[in-house]
Parts: structure tokens; C-alpha cells; sequence
């Protein structure tokens, strides 16, 4: 399988060739081209113990995320990178960068109670602006606009117990 | 017949209580809301009872279920715990007259502490320090620049009809006394149609240091030495130890003295905390007895080598405490709440199950938590997952300990507070000690530490080895392999075994 990947590191973003190889004996990783053998043991719990050739260890837990974003617990550590199948990266460099940003709507990221609703249909919203208060472990959380743009509908009442992931307002481009 | 003791709070203290039961050979009895029915308090009692609705005020919060669940059980102890009902007193003289014992102080003692005017009145009587304040409302600037004369500057000038911040002005030198009287007035009239103002020493840089007390029925009074809290985000303190950095031997001594005069003077049987505003002079001043078990006593019991809770189920069932006269410290204790929150995203909240779950283990480490891997973080109630506490012989080497129980502990599943602490741990005035109840608010949680080249390698790995399994076992039979058979069977793609 190849990769391409953006991952953060203390000199900023770097872009990343990988390739992975199974097979039952072992797997070989090639990063930007250098291939190397890894023993890789799955863990408890989705994680697993990475050893590298020289012998570095450490337990990393990937959670993939959307848009080809994987947040991996490493030890104490958290990395957010960004890793897309070769077929997708070429689709999305062909539809141009804005085709992975996702729909417009703004969904509770948590479960909990709506407390206000801060904007009506037809409101411009900016990115980042709060539109939706929600109230959950005794605590108020404000709901953010995920881009620019102006609200569709309104699909929750005040008061409205909501899940994770529920749709709270649907946005359309400016 | 076996003494049963009724529980009547939920999550790690229920837990904890629970474990004081089993140490003194008591049979736990616990309760349920519906958010809670195999919740591990319940799990790890002989006996439980469903008190209603996810909701507290529909469960936790209802008394007369409370009793009625200890009736039903036989239980004859009823232990509050903290938050809930632990500090309402028609609670404890429910308790009391339905001829059950409140593992806690008399419901009159509960009542002198819990009014502020009442309790300061009567600390003032008993010779505990307060902040120094004037009692009735400034005629004119001479009044309060002669109250500054007595007590020192700066000096807090105050509405009084105010709350709230409102008409608060923060006078530093005499001289400045008549413009802010003028100031504090207009504002005064402005904000609350009444020109009265006081003023009462301002605390500089204060830290909030409490004493353990406790007390039992042979009229004994005992300190425990003071817990360090200073270090508070939203008014919620995160991280305690025992003792505090700054407190010397002798101001422990005074401290401990007017803690028991304090508790003294209000009867006080079981234990209980008196919190100090601590001056950087050494001054310090009452703000308040909490008249209950606190969240951070695990610390005291770890440098005093105390049970606090089994000591008051001792002092309920009407025996003497168990401990000496003047407890010595020995080490040093450190306590971080973990909570369900992300640090990297405001601390928004962050329910949900966990499905991995390791908590740290080792020399000097005790964690006192009410979740297991499997159990799901309720939304109807305090997010604080556990708490983390590590003894070393000195406080660097408690630091040292926690540290590492913080990299040790493993949570999937939802984002804690542990990346919070471990880069408190790191802040030079944290590790020196050098810090006050506001230090909190001007420090702001520095964002996840950038990758190591390694730590990103590492991550990159794991993710792409992870993405490939997953398609491979996808593509190699036309039923996809649930992902527990790669757990049970353990492949590996190495030369491990």
C-alpha cells in the first residue's frame, strides 16, 4: 500500500512518500523511498508496540479521523498527521484542495443539551464565531462556525438533548 | 449481624468509601441513578439500590430515597461523600432522626460553618484570624485611611450593596484614599443606587492552604498538618500536595492551632478542612470550613499514614480515632485530578468510552478512580476520572513520580487533562513553588508539544501499518474479519514472539 502524508515535526510540516509491506515474517516500511524493517505487535486496544531496527520503541495508538486525519497516541504524545491512500491524494490534487473540507453543516462534536442557539436562517456567520451553546458535564461549550458562510436552517431547538456527530445547523457558502 | 454502611454518593469517592468499608470489615451498600447501574461503585458493593433518574436532583440528591435505600439494606451508617448532600445539614438531622448515624459532623456544626457572616463571627470570637474588614460602612475618606494606618495597604474598597466585582477599587497608598473613596461612591450609587462603602484588607498573591482536622466524641481535636491548593483553573483546584512548600514547621504549628480552635468552636466531630488565605508575609486568614471529607485528602493520608475515611466511620460508631496526638509529616505528597477534558482544544469536555485503559503503578503511586476500561464517562455528572497521587521522600522526587505516572497512565477512548499536567510539571514556578491562586488564570496550557522527529516516525508507522491491515483484511476474503480475531490470535509482523 502507498501513502502519501503531512506530518508536523519540531521543524514544521514535511511531506512523506510511505509504502507498506506485509507479509507474514515481518513488514518493511518505506519512508520517501528508504525501506526498513519494522516489528510491529498489536496491542490491547487498537494500539500497537513499534519497534524500529535500532531498537527505538514506543506504543501508538492510531485514530483515524475524517478527511484522512489520524490522531496517534504515542507514549505521552499526541501526533495529528495526515495520511491519504495514493488513489485519494491524486483525487483530491485533481479536484483541488478545497474538495476534502467537508459538508457545511455544524454538528455537536459532543453529546449534550442545547442551551441558545446564537444565530438564525439567513444569519453570515464567520469561521470560528460561535453559534450554538451547549451544556454538557455542568459546563457551557460554545459551538463554532467550521467555515464562512451563511445558515441554512436551523435543525435543533433550544432545551433539544443532541448526540455526537448531530446536525445543529446546516451552511451554505457565502 | 453484619454493619452495613450506606453510600450515598457515586463515582471514585463512592469507590473510595467503599474501600474503607471492606478495610474495617463493614459491608458496603451503594446506590444507583439509572446513568449508573453497573457503574464500578456499584460493581464492588454487596448491596445496591436504584435512587431514580440519570438526573441528581432526581436521584442523588432526593434524601428521603437515601434513607430509604439504608432502611431497606439494614444499613446503619450513611456516609455523604462530597458535592451532593454532603454539607446540607437537614440532610444529616434526616439521617439523624430516622436513628441512622451520619458518618460526619452534627448538622449543627454544619449549620455555624455554612453561613458567612456566622461563621466569621464566630471565628473572630474563638481567636481564628480573619481578613481584617471594617464591619459598618465608611462616614468618610479619614475612616478608611485610618483603617489602613491600623492594618496596612493595599486596601479593597468595597460596595456595600456590591457583588460580583462591581465597585471594587484596589487602593495601594494612603494618598490615594480620598480620590478613590470619591470613585468607589459614584460607582457605588451608579451600580446599586446606594453610596455606602467599606473596605477590607486586599491579599496580594495569596494561596489557599487548608488544615485537615479531626475530630472525635471524647472531645479531641486533632490537626493533620496543611494541604497546598493554590494552584486552581475556574475556582476548581487541579493539583494539591501536603505539605505546602512554603510552610515552615512553626507556621504549621500556628496554623494547626487556629484550624482546631476553629473547629473547636463549633463542636466539630469527624473530619473536616479549614481553608486559609495564606499571605506572601506568612499572615493568613479563615475563608471558610469545609465540613465534610475533600476531594485532595488523599494526600494527608499518604504523608500522615492516616485513613481519613476509616477514621470517620471509627468516630460514628462512636469510638476513638485512632490517631496520635500530634501527627508527624513524613515525605511528600502530589495530587493531579484527571479530568475528561481536551487541554488542546479549551478543555471542552470529553465524554465517552473507554476502551483502553491503564492507570500507573509502582513505588509511591496510588490512584483512586471510579471507571474501568469498558465504562463509559456519564455526561450528567463531574467529568474527573480519577485522581493521581504520588508519595516521594522529598517533593522533587514526588514530582519525579508523577511524572511518570502520568506517562504511564493509558486512556483511549476519550482525551484527559494528562497533557495539562505533565507540561504544569515543567513550569520553573510550579517546580519552585512560586505560585498563587490567580497564577492559573495568566497560564495558559502551551498547546501539545511539537513531535519529536522519532515520536512522528514512530506515529507515521503505526497509522500506515494500521490503514494497510485494515484494507488488506478487507480485500482478502469477502467477509471481513471482525478485529478481534488480531487481538486473540496476536500476530505479529516481526521476529517477536
Amino acid at each position: 500500500m502507498k501513502y502519501r502524508a503531512k506530518v508536523a515535526g519540531p521543524s514544521g510540516e514535511r511531506s512523506v512518500e510511505v509504502e507498506v509491506q506485509l507479509d507474514p515474517t515481518g513488514v518493511v516500511v518505506s519512508l520517501d523511498g528508504r525501506p526498513a524493517r519494522w516489528d510491529i505487535v498489536p496491542t490491547p486496544g487498537g494500539g500497537y508496540s513499534v519497534l524500529r531496527a535500532d531498537g527505538r520503541q514506543a506504543e501508538a495508538v492510531p485514530h483515524p479521523g475524517g478527511n484522512g486525519t489520524v490522531r496517534v497516541r504515542v507514549g505521552a504524545e499526541r501526533v495529528t498527521l495526515e495520511l491519504l491512500d495514493e488513489l485519494t491524494a491524486r483525487a483530491q490534487a485533481v479536484a483541488g484542495k478545497g474538495a476534502y473540507r467537508g459538508s457545511g453543516d455544524v454538528k455537536a462534536a459532543i453529546p449534550g443539551r442545547v442551551l441558545r442557539i446564537l444565530v438564525g436562517p439567513g444569519d453570515s456567520v464567520l469561521q470560528g464565531q460561535p453559534v450554538v451553546v451547549l451544556e454538557a458535564m455542568k459546563m457551557e461549550n460554545d459551538v463554532r462556525a467550521p467555515r464562512d458562510g451563511v445558515i441554512r436552517s436551523v435543525e435543533v431547538s433550544a432545551g433539544q438533548a443532541v448526540g455526537a456527530g448531530q446536525i445543529l445547523l446546516r451552511l451554505e457558502p457565502a | 449481624m453484619t454493619e452495613r454502611l450506606l453510600i450515598a454518593n457515586r463515582g471514585e469517592i463512592a469507590v473510595r468509601i467503599s474501600r474503607a468499608c471492606r478495610d474495617l470489615g463493614i459491608s458496603p451498600v451503594a446506590v444507583f441513578s439509572d446513568a449508573d447501574r453497573a457503574s464500578l461503585h456499584v460493581r464492588l458493593a454487596d448491596h445496591a439500590i436504584r435512587i431514580g433518574p440519570a438526573p441528581a436532583r432526581e436521584s442523588y440528591l432526593l434524601p428521603e430515597k437515601l434513607i430509604d435505600a439504608a432502611k431497606r439494606t439494614g444499613a446503619r451508617l450513611v456516609h455523604p461523600g462530597f458535592g451532593f448532600l454532603a454539607e446540607n445539614a437537614a440532610f444529616a438531622r434526616a439521617v439523624r432522626d430516622a436513628g441512622l448515624a451520619w458518618v460526619g459532623p452534627d448538622p449543627e456544626s454544619i449549620d455555624a460553618m455554612g453561613s458567612k457572616t456566622e461563621s466569621r463571627a464566630r471565628m473572630k470570637a474563638a481567636g481564628v484570624p480573619i481578613v481584617p474588614g471594617m464591619t459598618t460602612p465608611a462616614k468618610d475618606p479619614e475612616e478608611i485611611a485610618a483603617f489602613g494606618r491600623e492594618h496596612g495597604f493595599p486596601l479593597l474598597l468595597k460596595a456595600s450593596a456590591g457583588g460580583g466585582g462591581k465597585g471594587m477599587r484596589i487602593v495601594r497608598a494612603e494618598d490615594e484614599v480620598p480620590a478613590a473613596f470619591a470613585r468607589a461612591r459614584s460607582e457605588a450609587v451608579s451600580f446599586f443606587a446606594d453610596d455606602k462603602v467599606y473596605c477590607e484588607l486586599y491579599v496580594e498573591k495569596s494561596r489557599h492552604v487548608e488544615v485537615q482536622v479531626l475530630g472525635d466524641r471524647s472531645g479531641r481535636v486533632v490537626a493533620l498538618g496543611e494541604r497546598e491548593c493554590s494552584l486552581q483553573r475556574r475556582h476548581q483546584k487541579v493539583l494539591e500536595e501536603c505539605p505546602s512548600p512554603v510552610v515552615s514547621p512553626e507556621l504549621r504549628a500556628r496554623m494547626e492551632e487556629s484550624a482546631v480552635a476553629a473547629a473547636r468552636s463549633v463542636n466539630y466531630v469527624s473530619a473536616g478542612t479549614v481553608e486559609f488565605l495564606l499571605a506572601s508575609d506568612g499572615r493568613f486568614f479563615f475563608l471558610e470550613m469545609n465540613t465534610r471529607i475533600q476531594v485532595e485528602h488523599p494526600v494527608t493520608e499518604m504523608v500522615y499514614g492516616v485513613d481519613l475515611v476509616a477514621e470517620m466511620i471509627r468516630i460514628a460508631l462512636g469510638e476513638p480515632m485512632s490517631v496520635p496526638a500530634h501527627p508527624e509529616p513524613r515525605g511528600h505528597a502530589i495530587e493531579c485530578r484527571i479530568y475528561a477534558e481536551d487541554p488542546s482544544n479549551g478543555f471542552a469536555p470529553s465524554p465517552g468510552t473507554i476502551h483502553r485503559l491503564r492507570w500507573p503503578q509502582g513505588p509511591g503511586i496510588r490512584v483512586d478512580s471510579g471507571v474501568e476500561e469498558g465504562d463509559t464517562i456519564p455526561l450528567d455528572y463531574d467529568p474527573m476520572v480519577a485522581k493521581l497521587v504520588a508519595f516521594g521522600s522529598d517533593r522533587a522526587e514526588a514530582i519525579r513520580r508523577m511524572r511518570r505516572a502520568l506517562r504511564e497512565t493509558r486512556v483511549e477512548g476519550i482525551e484527559t487533562s494528562i497533557p495539562f499536567f505533565l507540561a504544569l510539571l515543567e513550569d520553573p514556578d510550579v517546580l519552585s513553588g512560586n505560585v498563587s491562586t490567580q497564577f492559573l488564570e495568566g497560564w495558559t496550557y502551551p498547546g501539545d508539544p511539537a513531535p519529536t522527529d522519532d515520536a512522528a516516525e514512530l506515529a507515521l508507522v503505526a497509522a500506515a501499518v494500521a490503514s494497510a491491515r485494515e484494507s488488506l483484511s478487507v480485500r482478502g476474503s469477502s467477509q471481513p474479519r471482525p478485529p478481534s480475531a488480531w487481538r486473540t490470535a496476536r500476530p505479529t509482523f516481526g521476529h517477536r514472539e
